[in-house]
């Protein structure tokens, strides 16, 4: 137990005193977190719009002046429809508007007129979303009478706010991360600091040092998501907590014994601290792809549905979107506590195998 | 003619070399000599022009500040940084390093290229392995093939850092060779760095380094000549120093004088700046144990990594209260067979007796661990903990009771004279320090065995003379068995025993004693093991 605990508190004592790690920690935590959050937008915002008019009529007019902050900047008028394809071309704007000569008249008469629309598919997101609310503006302008009207009821998530959304997956990929980082450092470290022949000189059985080792991180760790949790989500976003605060920590702790049996893996795996980057970006970029914290699980390919039944990172993020924005309990979402819990265990045990051959 | 004038370099806040001065003729072979961190390696990098320095540097009529200035006469200078291999290409063959050094520098493949090439190749013995790559070739060949490569586009400003450290002795004979040649052959100016004293005696001048300058400079005879009056046979007095059969005082004393060598200039130089160094005190042990006559038993231990065989059948015996030196270029085998006895690489053939019981497990190991002290190579301990916190964390990895464990730091701290130092981070602290903290760490639990790999290396030559002392002294005191590598063979003397290896073999096992009775002509043991070396090829 004494070497337990001397192992342990000398882990602490030295991510204390690495400036560099405690920075990068700190880091993730707080400020990526919030430009996640802040900064990934999906609403189109400041969209450069340009036009020609050939009509020269007041619809037009009509049409654009809906186009306007934030979502939109003035547009812009070109004289020729091949100016407005230069500037599309040179990314000065991102969709283009033509109103043809006889766009007023055959409004007026066949109700039949038609804008072309050119749009700079390279900025998909924005300019498809932009699309839309031009359909939206050309729609609520006539007056189509439509048999079906479609009445919106927002559950969990009342304001619809994606930054809410975006920080809190974002916590948790960090939390993947850090803790497979984490672990698989306090390991290499010893092998490039050369002190690890020593470590294994010891008196005291692998089985201590490895557990001490792995469970320091995971403190740092869950201190770490008290950080972003506490300052972040919580208090910058304002995050409904509509759950058990603790049934959320028991899934994290669970959770980071997972991502620390990976980060044995890579340990066992590496000699430098840069092989341990190198593979827990070659690691994680999958893990996360899978989990459906970028891409919903249900829109992906059916071949990588199956896949992202095995990213641990799915069931993490699954459980604790259910106790926050859902208030389930620990009884209702048992099925990520067991699929969390059974992953980590199987990559915990193989993880310690691995890593314990090692010793 | 290269004249360097008041070359300061920095890093950052740390001053490498300050003010230095020197001046060297076309034809000499001018040696650097002192330990890691004196400055050698800062001021041959100024002089090559590949670090920023302050003063001037004048290679014959043109002058130079900076990095940048000395762009021009780049094609004249020849650098061959230190580490071995270090400017090979594991995956290239001899050819193609030379065919590649030949072309980054534009030479023209002419008949007289072809010329001296090969007389290269034949004169570093590598003619007959144009074809194998740089991997599979033995460390010594290595630093051969990196010095042809270094000579191939002629250059008139040779710069070599240590090219001979950790190189087995009969090539580094032979690099010798090939920079004597070359500078007779093409009248070039050669800088060399080296750590091994023994070399001094083929330079033309010297200049000795201490702590960022240079402290003393010329023939190595003249050098010797300047501290004969400080030199005394072994005698004891107030402020003086006192190793290696010889005394070094300031003041007369009534002993007869002794005939000194290069390494006493660095005894007077501490001496003059009164720096004497403390004191080494062993404490008894704590818990006095039975140690059996035999300590350790080797039998045809071998370790092979894939078709290398890293050691061959080694039988090696450690008896009670002995210190035996393991020694043998890079790449001997020595710090393999020690992670064998250690358990740290498993066995692949052979038996391990240690303290007379026969080593098959894991846990035969662990039942033996608090009696073996190991201490690593380059003095490995944690950088971000301070001294005191490394020596309560091993303390508490032995289990020793909290109050004992700061009993024991303090007296070791005292008696091994860095007690001033226990709240320092070890980066801090200079080589010396480091040594005899780690050592204090490897005995923290009184263990019966130490493995020592390669403490002395890269120490200043008054720091290892006191960890000589200080082995002895634990020798006498604890009875305690002490198995040391080393590469430097002039280190044989002072052990009771030396066993070197060669390219895995075991070629010496003898004590030092019968082998000068054996070659009573040798000078050295340099000279000594040459023969082996010779007879074993």
């Amino acid at each position: 137990m004494r070497a337990f605990w001397s192992v342990f508190g000398k882990e602490i004592l030295l991510f204390l005193r690495s400036f560099g790690l405690v920075a990068v920690v700190l880091y993730a935590f707080t400020a990526d977190i919030y430009i996640a959050g802040e900064g990934i937008q999906v609403k189109p915002r400041h969209v450069k719009v340009g036009y020609v008019d050939y009509s020269g009529g007041y619809l037009a007019n009509k049409i654009l002046s809906h186009l306007h902050a934030p979502e939109f900047e003035k547009p812009r008028a070109f004289t020729s429809v091949e100016a407005l394809h230069k500037a599309i071309f040179d990314k000065e704007i991102i969709v283009g508007l033509v109103f043809g000569s006889d766009f007023e008249r055959s409004s007026y008469r066949s109700h039949r007129a038609k804008v072309d629309a050119l749009i700079d598919a390279t900025a998909a997101a924005q300019s498809f979303v932009t699309l839309g609310y031009l359909q939206n503006i050309v729609l609520g302008m006539s007056d189509i009478i439509f048999p079906v009207d479609l009445r919106i009821h927002k559950l969990f998530n009342q304001n619809a706010d994606s930054k809410i959304f975006m920080s809190f997956t974002e916590m948790l990929s960090i939390t993947t991360l850090l803790a497979v980082i984490l672990s698989a450092m306090v390991f290499v470290k010893e092998k490039e600091e050369g002190t690890w022949d020593i470590m294994l000189l010891m008196p005291t059985n692998a089985k201590t040092i490895i557990l001490a080792k792995a469970l320091s991180q995971v403190l740092i760790i869950l201190g770490g998501i008290l950080l972003a949790l506490g300052f972040v989500v919580l208090g910058i976003f304002d995050a409904p907590m509509n759950g058990s605060f603790w049934a959320f920590m028991l899934l994290s702790l669970l959770y980071s014994l997972t991502s620390i049996g990976i980060g044995f893996f890579i340990a066992a795996a590496s000699r430098t601290i840069m092989q341990v980057a190198q593979l827990t970006i070659l690691i994680m970029m999958p893990l996360i792809f899978l989990s459906g914290a970028w891409t919903p699980i249900y829109a992906m390919h059916p071949v990588l549905q199956k896949f992202s039944l095995l990213s641990p990172l799915r069931y993490y993020i699954e459980g604790s979107e259910s106790i926050f924005f859902r208030g389930a309990s620990i009884l209702d979402i048992w099925p990520s506590f067991v699929a969390v819990a059974l992953l980590g265990f199987i990559l915990f045990v193989v993880g310690y195998r691995k890593i314990g051959r090692l010793f | 003619m290269l004249q360097v004038s008041d070359v300061t370099v920095r890093y950052g806040k740390t001053i490498a070399i300050e003010d230095a001065n020197l001046e060297a003729r076309h034809g000499q072979i001018v040696g650097f000599i002192g330990a890691d961190g004196a400055g050698k390696s800062s001021l041959m990098h100024a002089i090559a022009g590949v670090v920023r320095f302050t003063g001037s540097i004048t290679y014959d009529t043109f002058t130079y500040r900076s990095p940048k200035e000395a762009e021009p006469i780049k094609d004249k200078i020849g650098l061959m940084p230190q580490g071995i291999g270090l400017v090979l290409y594991d995956e290239l063959s001899v050819d193609e390093h030379l065919d590649f050094f030949s072309d980054i520098r534009g030479l023209r493949r002419d008949a007289e290229y072809h010329r001296y090439r090969q007389r290269l190749l034949e004169m570093a013995g590598l003619a007959e392995f144009g074809g194998r790559l740089a991997k599979n070739l033995s460390g010594g060949m290595q630093q051969k093939l990196s010095l042809i490569c270094t000579l191939i586009h002629r250059p008139d400003l040779l710069i070599l850092d240590e090219p001979t450290t950790g190189v087995d002795p009969l090539s580094r004979k032979e690099l010798w060779e090939i920079l004597d040649d070359n500078r007779r052959q093409r009248n070039s100016i050669t800088l060399v760095s080296t750590a091994y004293m023994s070399e001094a005696s083929k330079m033309d001048a010297i200049h000795l380094f201490d702590e960022g300058h240079i402290i003393a400079r010329g023939s190595a005879a003249k050098l010797i000549d300047s501290v004969r009056p400080y030199t005394y046979e072994e005698t004891t007095c107030e402020g003086c120093i006192t190793f290696g059969g010889r005394t070094y005082s300031l003041q007369a004393l009534e002993a007869k004088h002794a005939e000194p060598s290069l390494e006493s200039l660095f005894f007077v130089n501490a001496l003059q700046k009164g720096k004497i160094p403390p004191p080494i005190t062993i404490a008894p042990r704590e818990n006095p144990i039975d140690i059996p006559p035999v300590v350790m038993e080797a039998k045809g231990l071998t370790k092979r990594f894939g078709d290398f065989v890293a050691d061959d059948h080694i039988d090696m015996q450690l008896r009670r209260g002995e210190i035996l030196g393991l020694l043998g270029a890079n790449g001997a085998g020595k710090t393999t067979f020690i992670k064998m006895l250690l358990g740290l690489y498993p066995i692949d053939e052979g038996e391990l007796y240690l303290l007379g019981k026969r080593i098959r497990s894991y846990e035969d190991r662990i039942a033996l661990k608090n009696k073996i002290g190991y201490m690593s190579q380059k003095f490995a301990l944690y950088k971000d903990l301070t001294v005191l916190e490394n020596l309560l964390y091993f303390a508490n990895m032995h289990q020793l009771p909290l109050s004992k464990a700061k009993k024991r730091i303090d007296k070791l701290a005292e008696g091994l004279g860095f007690a001033q130092y226990l709240h320092s981070f070890p980066r801090e602290l200079p080589l010396g320090i480091n040594q005899r903290f780690s050592l204090a760490v490897a005995i923290l639990h009184e263990p019966v065995v130490l493995f020592l790999d390669e403490p002395t290396s890269g120490v200043d030559t008054i720091a290892r003379a006191q960890f000589w002392k200080l082995l002895h002294e634990l020798k006498n005191r604890w009875n305690i068995s002490i198995l040391i590598t080393t590469h430097y063979m002039s280190e044989a003397e002072f052990c009771d025993r030396v066993v070197v290896l060669k390219r895995g073999k075991k070629i010496v096992d003898d004590t030092p004693a019968n082998l000068h009775a054996t070659y009573p002509e040798a000078k050295s043991f340099e000279d000594i093991f040459i023969h082996f070396y010779k007879d074993a090829r």
